[in-house]
């Protein structure tokens, strides 16, 4: 059956588990190209370089009935106390999902959060923006 | 083993050098110049390879070996020569070559190479036209 997939049918995860109140994502790769055109060449030529995923997330801040923000396992990789900064543990596993019935194409990476920005605003919803960079090779990737 | 002739580099860029001359200034400011010889010398030729394999690049490496370092002259960019060094200059041939002006190339300093990414290299070569 044909399918047009819409934002109904989208699904972000953290860590395996759905998170909550997500209002958009977006994930993005990137291949460096390296450049090889030399003297004497009038077309520009390029070798494959190295290949990144990065991406971004808007989540509401919401607190759920056992009292627990769906944001927190973001927010607290850089929004923390302490003077260690972030450690080379600090990563997230991240799965984007686009959801057909049963049929589910995932796009799962581990990533470090790079930014995350929240705020309040009189009569608006406290939401909550991410930035994430990818580390290594994606785990899943069944978009097709 | 020659100096990869068959590779093209992805910049040059080239210093005519000077004659030799030894220049005395008075205390007026008057300048003297005394012509030391007849050929110009000190050429200054830097070839640039960008992203080639590093198979390609280990030939500057080697060919660097070859000539002991800086110490033995070898033909490049010369004048007899259609090498990829000259790839892409459509002036006079005889112009950055060496031996149009009596002089031969010799590495200047030891070839650079900067890994880019798995089997990828960016070489930089520096040679100095000498008498």
């Amino acid at each position: 059956m044909t399918k047009v997939y819409t934002g109904r049918d989208g699904v972000m995860q953290l860590a395996g588990v759905t998170l909550a109140k997500v209002s958009s994502f977006s994930l993005q790769s990137d291949l460096e190209t390296l450049e090889t055109t030399t003297l004497g060449e009038n077309i520009r030529s390029y070798s494959p370089g190295i290949l990144g995923y990065s991406g971004s997330a808007s989540l509401l801040y919401y607190k759920d009935g056992n009292n627990a923000i769906n944001t927190a396992n973001l927010l607290n990789k850089l929004i923390k106390t302490g003077t260690d900064g972030v450690s080379s543990s600090d990563t997230v596993e991240l799965t984007f999902r686009w959801v057909d019935g049963t049929d589910n194409n995932d796009i799962k990476l581990t990533a470090y959060i790079t930014s995350a920005t929240m705020g309040a605003s009189t009569g608006e919803i406290v939401s909550v923006s991410i930035s994430f960079v990818g580390t290594g090779a994606l785990t899943t990737a069944t978009i097709s | 083993m020659p100096y990869p002739t068959a590779l093209a580099p992805t910049s040059r860029s080239f210093s005519a050098g000077d004659y030799p001359v030894k220049t005395f200034k008075s205390q007026s400011g008057a300048e003297t110049r005394i012509l030391y010889g007849s050929r110009r010398t000190n050429l200054k030729l830097s070839l640039t390879y960008e992203n080639i394999t590093d198979a390609n690049a280990e030939l500057f490496i080697n060919h660097y070996d070859e000539t002991q370092g800086t110490f033995a002259s070898f033909d490049v960019a010369s004048v007899s020569t259609n090498d990829g060094a000259k790839t892409g200059w459509q002036g006079n041939s005889t112009a950055i070559g060496a031996t149009s002006s009596g002089n031969v190339y010799r590495y200047e300093s030891a070839p650079e190479l900067t890994q880019v990414r798995p089997g990828v290299s960016t070489v930089t070569v520096n040679l100095i036209g000498v008498l």
